[in-house]
């Protein structure tokens, strides 16, 4: 079974991909301007951000990337493209011919490229009588494509390609654990001669259904001596079957030329001023190459914390690393909420050192270890009414955060950073988003 | 008698000769009078760009000349008649009018800015932006007996230009005389962060340097009206008069030019023009209970001309897979081999002399009689420079029957500033003659 993935990636700035409206989620139609509305007379300047951040994901993806690089013009009428043409790359992506490890295969990149979003589409009303309201926010959203060889053998194997690319790209790019990002992704599978794309599938778990439904028509096809025909299908998530999408055999013809108002640019001093951040799952890799310890262990601690990690290698720096892991995945990352804290990390060396050159036993180590966190819990024991006096201390004083709600739920985030910082870690996030929810839906 | 106002010329432009789609009802006290092409945006007005399918857009914003223009003390009076996006040598295929020959009204203005032609023939002092793809400042220039200059592609923003071909559209001034058009040039040049295109350029020279050396390739010489040759012919005595030597070189070459502008225009074209659906601006189609392609099928049928629809059909054809190495990429090839042969002539002259239009102001009557090729055909000497972005100017060199016949002098990329200098000198060698009018 052969599978390949088309993903669009969303890159975290703060304005859009041409023009200075705000990325940020809102009303609908209230980011935009005559650039992403492509108003006549109006004309793209690119937000070279998305560029770094673009040639950043080429870089980490291990592609040749060429020197110079320009954007092209995508032609088909759809009403969520204001200027019936998406700006797109093509003679040119960012980077082709790379790889990404999984589980210690290579799975080929044969694109990474960038281009704007189009706006949104929301149908409402009974079918046959639905109207169609546009929304333009999403206009101009800088996505980075990224397009892999078939190299993929099962539903199974793709989705865990996404997670893990999803990871790796999400550290790349600065994301923090609360930030949303959108992945949109298309597959092809056959599993014979002729292959099928499996368009529009909403989240990750319908990907790999969707997938594993289409595999298996495609065998049954084939044993029953018919053909697969190369088209494009839908997933319909209520049947959990793919249905062929009627659309044209023949590829379209989008009549690409070059966008003449953007002109090239120079990747050369881009990619040496780039400082990528080691990603969490190349992180792992290392550790087992450097302090010999288990691949599970390692995506483990890699996956629990940064810092968590952080806190491994300084211990490796003292203590064997069999003895590093015992400590850190056993009763330090049981009690991280307060050992996260770094001021109190030569204290936890010394212990677990002490530990490890025989100065004292493992129930002593485990002992003082605890001892280190409970005087900490007691010292900042938190209560709930605490965290509920926290939260809404803050909602009073920033009404605007309810009032944003009111529209978009996502803004409790605001309130949620908030509190996991002020709390220091003294409540879990699931305890936090909890009372954030019970207190935002009270008001609101 | 005394003169007329600039007011009542502005109004006898409008209503006789048909030169602005709008005017302002009055003129500020104390501010210069500049006009614009209608397909450059400016607060107060429609930007329509000649076409129908643009009716009612009120763009809520200035084109950057447009504001700089203003902010330099100039009050915009007017926007002027045009081909419908540019797409024309007549300004026969406009939705809001066709202006017509200052020098005989049954003539055209030339094209594509037409309107900003006759408005700096008639008006006196008046300074008019006008917009060159292939040789729409030349030509009416030209046509209407007055000085045009189109500066270096890149030179000027193209923020607030409503777009024809991206990579070929210049904006640039027209005038009575080069004097004006230095004077405001400065203002509108220069780089803006609005129009990446326009962030490359070297910064204008203060003052240019007479160029001394003209190359006259003979190929241009070819398919002239003899009128036109004659009259070009006894420009060249004035010129060498002046110290300018004129030497005949051969371009072979430019021939290749009008091709390749064709294809390179329309694909960019085909593809701006896009956006004229009937949903965000301009024309709308009200009738929402349609499938989309039959929705913006309806609005585009009725709102383009039948010029713009033969440039979207060449336009899509160069553009689409199988045609687009052979037309599309292969004309991207013969830009950069015109620009080498522009670049060899320049290493032993200052600039190339031709004449501008290769025939005098035509007839409307026979300008029906003309099929689109022959149309095209009648700026194979304003399209190479326009093809290789490299400057021109286009001054009256000759009368023949009351008819202006213009030469045009094209430089190297960004030297703008010389053709102005051999301009002024010209004006002090050879006297320019402008319709009587009386409002």
């Amino acid at each position: 079974m052969k599978i390949g993935l088309e993903m669009h990636f969303q890159l975290p700035t703060r304005s859009k991909l041409f023009c200075p409206c705000p990325t940020a989620p809102a009303e609908p139609n209230h980011n935009i301007c005559p650039v992403c509305l492509g108003y006549p007379g109006s004309r793209p300047s690119l937000n070279r951000k998305a560029l770094e951040i673009g040639l950043g994901i080429a870089q980490f993806l291990d592609c040749r990337i060429e020197e110079r690089v320009w954007f092209s013009r995508k032609t088909y009428f759809y009403p969520d493209l204001p200027k019936n043409f998406q700006i797109t790359q093509y003679e040119t992506p960012l980077g082709t011919d790379g790889r990404f490890e999984l589980n210690g295969r290579s799975i080929g990149i044969w694109r990474v490229h960038l281009e704007e979003d189009p706006g949104r589409i929301r149908r409402v009303g009974r079918p046959g009588e639905e109207i169609a309201f546009v929304d333009y926010n999403r206009s101009g959203i800088p996505l980075v494509e990224i397009v892999t060889a078939p190299d993929l053998t099962s539903p199974e194997e793709a989705r865990t390609f996404i997670d893990q690319l999803v990871i790796e790209l999400r550290a790349l790019c600065g994301l923090e654990a609360q930030d949303e990002q959108t992945v949109r992704v298309d597959a092809n599978i056959s599993v014979g001669e002729e292959r099928v794309e499996v368009k529009n599938v909403q989240g990750l778990r319908n990907l790999e259904r969707a997938l594993r439904f289409e595999a298996g028509r495609q065998y049954k096809l084939i044993a029953a001596g018919k053909r697969v025909v190369r088209e494009t299908r839908r997933f319909d998530e209520e049947r959990k079957v793919t249905t062929s999408a009627r659309e044209k055999e023949t590829e379209e013809d989008y009549g690409y030329i070059g966008e003449p108002d953007l002109g090239e640019f120079r990747t050369g001093n881009m990619l040496r001023a780039l400082d990528l951040k080691e990603t969490p799952l190349a992180r792992a890799r290392r550790l087992v190459a450097s302090y010999g310890i288990a691949e599970v262990t390692a995506k483990q601690l890699v996956l629990t914390s940064s810092r968590l990690t952080d806190l491994f290698e300084e211990l490796c720096h003292h203590v064997p690393a069999e003895r590093a892991v015992a400590w850190t995945t056993g009763p330090i990352s049981g009690n991280w909420s307060t050992l996260q804290d770094q001021a109190i990390w030569p204290e936890l060396v010394q212990i677990v050192k002490a530990d490890a050159e025989g100065h004292i036993n493992d129930i002593e180590a485990k002992r003082r270890i605890l001892a280190l966190a409970g005087v900490r819990q007691e010292e900042a024991s938190g209560t709930e009414d605490d965290l509920s006096k926290l939260i809404s201390d803050y909602i009073d004083a920033h009404p605007e955060v309810l009032a944003d709600y009111r529209r978009n739920p996502k803004a409790a985030n605001t309130v949620i950073g908030h509190a996991m910082k002020e709390s220091r870690g003294r409540h879990s996030s699931k305890e936090v988003v909890e009372e954030v929810k019970r207190q935002m839906e009270r008001r609101a | 008698m005394s003169a007329p106002s600039t007011y009542a010329l502005i109004q006898y432009a409008q209503r006789r000769h048909l030169a602005f789609t709008e005017t302002v009802d009055g003129l500020d006290e104390g501010r210069f009078h500049f006009s614009a092409k209608d397909n450059l945006c400016a607060l107060g007005f429609q930007a329509r760009a000649g076409s129908a399918v643009l009716e009612g857009y009120r763009p809520p914003f200035d084109a950057t000349p447009i504001h700089r223009l203003k902010a330099a003390g100039g009050q915009l009076v007017g926007k002027t008649t045009m081909d419908e996006f540019g797409f024309g040598s007549f300004s026969t295929n406009s939705a809001h009018g066709v202006p017509l020959n200052p020098f005989d009204p049954d003539r055209s203005c030339g094209g594509s800015s037409g309107g900003a032609g006759a408005a700096a023939c008639l008006i006196p002092g008046h300074i008019a932006l006008g917009v060159s793809t292939g040789g729409s400042i030349s030509g009416p220039a030209s046509f209407c007996g007055v000085v045009g200059l189109t500066p270096t592609y890149g030179r000027v923003s193209r923020y607030g230009l409503i777009d024809y071909g991206n990579s070929l559209d210049k904006v640039g001034l027209l005038s009575r005389s080069a004097a004006s058009i230095a004077q405001h040039f400065g203002t509108i040049a220069g780089p803006d962060p609005k129009d990446p295109t326009s962030c490359a350029q070297p910064p204008l020279a203060g003052k240019g340097r007479m160029p001394s050396s003209l190359a006259l390739p003979r190929e241009a010489m070819e398919n002239l009206d003899p009128a036109v040759r004659k009259a070009f012919q006894g420009a060249l005595p004035v010129l060498r008069g002046m110290g300018v030597a004129v030497e005949e070189v051969s371009m072979p070459s430019l021939r290749f030019a009008l091709p390749a502008y064709y294809v390179l225009a329309t694909s960019e074209a085909s593809t701006n023009l896009a956006r004229y659906c009937g949903m965000r601006f301009g024309r709308r189609e009200e009738e929402f209970n349609q499938h989309f392609n039959d929705f913006f099928t309806g609005v585009r049928s009725e709102g383009f001309g039948d010029e713009a629809k033969r440039r979207i059909l060449l336009g899509t054809f160069c553009r689409m897979v199988g045609f687009r190495s052979r037309y599309y990429l292969k004309s991207l090839a013969v830009r950069q081999m015109l620009i080498g042969e522009y670049r060899r002539v320049f290493q032993e002259h200052d600039a190339v002399l031709t004449p501008t239009m290769p025939f005098l102001p035509p007839r409307f009557e026979d300008i029906r009689r003309m099929t689109p090729l022959e149309m095209y055909l009648a700026d194979f000497l304003t399209i190479p420079p326009n093809l290789v972005g490299m400057p021109h100017v286009s001054v009256p060199c000759g009368y023949v029957d009351g008819l202006p016949v213009g030469m045009q002098v094209v430089a190297d990329h960004w030297k703008e500033m010389d053709l102005l200098e051999l301009a002024k000198g010209w004006e002090g060698a050879f006297l320019y003659t402008f319709p009587e009018v009386r409002p």
